[in-house]
């Protein structure tokens, strides 16, 4: 088979720190290529360079047998080369037909012509968007979608994929595969990066492993199996404590005191009369689908979203009836929410690392004028620093700097820093490597055990069944289901999300 | 990392990294210049009325570094500083103690400060909106109810008061000492305080703050107030080295000369970042700038000129000599 793209001796450094080194990897026509390995181990920079978004320090890279050094992502795309990111690349305020076309408009548009040459291309690409609609409007999925047909429409070949199921729900990821399916079929490659093992093994046709910049394996993908790409991902044998056997669990912890009760809490369209109780001492996992309105109801619970007025329904902090209109009164009644999306509002990105965690206990306290100083707070944010083991080039490096596991360290540190009676994680592990997940889970588990009241809000299933004592499933705004760990399944969860 | 502590050598070129460097360069290189090419510039009077012109300049500069770090905007300054002045003079002629004038000027401009923070805050209205439609509400509602003149003279019989703008502290004028005063506070609030980090915090990521469990809301209110508050004090400075304040300021460029102090300084915009020597080393460029084209007697239109090409070069400069890394903004997705 012949190669489309070739990367020989590729590399890759950030002010000297190779990010990809010595990478040799090849893309052949019309194949599905795998691209894995854990965060930070440079899938995206290398897949990046391919794109036009950096270029390569040293080395070469081949397009149809020929060396190019693009300068643009432009440039890329005029090669056919398409990369659709994890947050997509697209404007919300525009419709799907003005997002397909931008770029590539005449002097003079209407608004109808657009839309109607839109409505041909999606139809022909077999993709059930309207092209009137808002893409500020859309799921996930579809916008997906349209970021694809507008690939297509720029006469891409070479598709790429960075975490394109993260945000998809079960059904929009069998989409999304039959359609990965018909680019192959229609003579096009795509690299596909993914955290999600399972996926890569069904789809891919061939699977690369890197591991700290370096290409650890590649292969055809009926050459690997999950142990196999865990071993090359980590380099060593984790398998086993992570995500290990639910069966050879401890037993589940028994509940104490009944710390939150929600009762037909309501807001909007994405809380619909939610009841729930949440008990000291063992962790509460919350699943549900994307759209479950699980977030929402614990971010209402933590006074971050408001509830509705009238009908909001009753919330009890300890058996006291409490109506948070700001996250603050929360934090000081030792509750806290810790975010799923960090950089949306979870770090102080520009600060140290003491500094984001002593922030967290400058939050709780009330004296405005008590004096502090950068002393104080390496003092007094060091216990918690190192009690997540959060590891940083240096003291003061800032968090944008630090990797996604330590910066959710960071981030699950300012909030414990706090000293809450009540935690909720809301995806405690979301783009986390392999080997921060177990540091997290260790702690999740260790503040269970020291008697606070835990809630896991994931959706990844081993996780929940992993983690959790008590498992709550979420659907379509309300708790449908409640059981004990003894009492789950995979498929049992699984039934009640989605049915 | 290494290299640069390894060899004492590369100094000038990590000064020059920084927009803070580049602007502290290019003072020097103007105070240099004039220095060399006016005889008039460099001669301790001409120095001592720099710093001096300046100050005021400076002081309320002070007061909008503190809300831009907290990535808010306050175009009401000029409005806040004329309209409390002003009716504080007023009231001081209608019969009044001086001193019971100026209590009710400053609760005024606090409480301007107040009305614009909670505007913000609770009605979530974009600062500069704010700020921009509560200077003309508060210059109207001034110029409508509390006074009609124009120019406004000190209140006669107050011989304390004009010693603030003409009085000297160990030969130093009391406006100068006002501003190093409100720099050191200022500092010490920014940096060794809740408050001061919490500001930090706000500018650097205002949900994360909010979620933190930062208490916002009284936070923005609070330094709006201040920077009212401040206003209210260069205007009295202001006033009494003047002898009178005159309500057309509103309508000068003032504003964007704070501003420009500001931003030249090296105080983003966009919030998080920024110290009181950004604003000291954003003062003494801008004084040397004005002073020196004054002397030369250069055209106030092109006076106007040279601030926004200084303005763009800073900027330009700064984005040439000092890209933002790619890595930076990247390495949480890698």
């Amino acid at each position: 088979m012949d190669e489309i793209v070739e990367f020989r001796k590729a590399t890759k450094e950030f002010r000297g720190n190779a990010a990809v080194r010595d990478v040799d990897f090849t893309l052949r026509r019309g194949e599905v290529h795998a691209l894995l390995g854990e965060n930070g181990a440079g899938k995206s920079t290398l897949t990046k360079v391919l794109a036009g978004l950096y270029p390569l320090t040293s080395g070469d890279m081949l397009l149809d047998g020929k060396p190019v050094n693009f300068s643009s992502p432009a440039e890329a795309m005029k090669h056919g080369i398409a990369m659709v990111f994890q947050e997509t690349n697209l404007v919300p305020s525009m419709n799907v037909a003005q997002n397909i076309f931008l770029g590539d408009e005449g002097f003079f548009n209407r608004l109808r012509g657009v839309n109607i040459r839109a409505q041909q291309h999606l139809q022909r690409l077999n993709f059930h968007v309207e092209p009137t609609a808002l893409v500020s409007t859309l799921g996930a999925a579809k916008k997906q979608m349209v970021e694809i047909a507008r690939a297509v429409h720029h006469k891409a070949r070479i598709f790429i994929f960075d975490e394109p199921t993260a945000t998809l729900t079960p059904e929009e990821k069998q989409h999304f595969f039959a359609l990965v399916e018909r680019l192959k079929g229609e003579g096009a490659s795509v690299i596909f990066i993914s955290h999600a093992l399972e996926e890569a093994l069904s789809i891919a046709d061939r699977i690369s492993v890197l591991r700290d910049g370096a290409l650890i394996v590649t292969g055809d993908a009926s050459d690997f199996t999950r142990e196999k790409i865990v071993q090359a991902m980590v380099g060593r044998q984790l398998t086993a404590t992570l995500y290990g056997d639910d069966a050879a669990r401890r037993v589940a912890r028994s509940p104490g005191e009944k710390v939150l009760a929600l009762e037909n809490v309501s807001m909007g369209k994405a809380v619909r009369s939610a009841t729930l109780s949440v008990f000291a001492g063992q962790i509460t996992g919350l699943f549900g689908l994307v759209g479950a309105g699980r977030t929402e109801m614990m971010k209402i619970a933590a006074g971050v979203l408001k509830r509705d007025v009238f009908h909001g329904g009753r919330i009890k902090l300890r058996g006291e009836t409490v109506r948070f209109r700001v996250p603050r009164q929360a934090v000081r009644r030792g509750v806290a929410y810790i975010t799923e999306d960090r950089k949306l509002d979870g770090l102080f990105d520009t600060m140290g690392v003491a500094q984001n965690v002593f922030l967290g206990k400058l939050a709780k306290g009330s004296n405005p004028v008590s004096l502090i100083g950068m002393s104080e707070a390496r003092r007094q944010s060091a216990e918690w620093i190192e009690a997540m083991k959060v590891r940083s080039i240096g003291g003061d490096a800032r968090v944008v700097e630090l990797s996604g596991g330590n910066q959710q360290k960071v981030v699950i540190a300012k909030s414990l820093i706090q000293e809450p009676s009540l935690i909720i994680f809301d995806e405690p592990t979301r783009g986390v490597d392999v080997g921060a997940i177990a540091e997290i889970h260790r702690m999740i588990e260790k503040l269970a055990d020291a008697g606070a009241a835990v809630v896991v809000i994931s959706s990844y299933l081993p996780e929940i069944l992993n983690l959790s004592d008590r498992i709550l499933v979420a659907r379509q705004g309300r708790i449908v289901e409640e059981m004990t760990i003894d009492e789950a399944s995979e498929e049992k969860i699984m039934y009640a999300a989605v049915h | 990392m290494s290299e640069a502590t390894a060899n004492p050598g590369p100094r000038l070129p990590t000064l020059l990294k920084s927009q803070e460097g580049i602007v502290l360069a290019l003072a020097v290189l103007a105070f240099a210049l004039f220095s060399f090419l006016l005889p008039s510039f460099f001669s301790a009077g001409n120095l001592l009325a720099l710093v001096r012109s300046v100050s005021i300049l400076g002081i309320l500069a002070l007061g909008m570094a503190l809300v831009v770090i907290a990535r808010g905007i306050d175009v009401s300054l000029i409005a806040t500083m004329v309209v409390s002045v002003s009716w504080a003079f007023v009231i001081a002629r209608s019969g009044y103690s001086l001193e019971f004038a100026l209590l009710i000027g400053a609760l005024f401009a606090i409480t301007a400060g107040v009305l614009i923070g909670s505007l913000i805050a609770f009605g979530e209205v974009a600062p500069i909106f704010a700020t921009l439609a509560a200077g003309s509400v508060i210059y109207g509602l001034g110029r409508t109810f509390f006074f009609t003149l124009e120019m406004q003279n000190v209140p006669p019989g107050a011989g304390w008061f004009s010693l603030i703008g003409k009085g000297r502290v160990l030969g130093v004028p009391v406006t100068v000492v006002a501003f190093a005063a409100l720099c050191l506070v200022l500092h010490l609030v920014l940096s060794r305080t809740r408050f001061g980090w919490q500001i930090y915090a706000m500018g650097n990521n205002p949900a994360a703050a909010k979620i933190t469990g930062i208490a916002y809301r009284p936070m923005v209110v609070a330094q709006y107030a201040i920077s009212a508050l401040i206003a209210y004090g260069a205007g009295l400075i202001l006033a009494s080295s003047a002898s009178a304040i005159n309500a057309r300021l509103f309508n000068s460029t003032m504003i964007y000369d704070i501003l420009l102090v500001v931003v030249l300084g090296g105080i983003g915009l966009n919030g998080g970042h920024g110290k009181v020597r950004n604003v000291i080393l954003g003062t003494v460029f801008v004084g040397i700038l004005l002073n020196g084209m004054t002397i030369m007697n250069i055209d106030y239109t092109i006076q106007n000129l040279v601030k926004g090409v200084v303005l763009l070069l800073a900027i330009v400069i700064d984005s040439l000599v000092n890209p933002r890394d790619e890595q930076t903004s990247q390495q949480g997705d890698l």
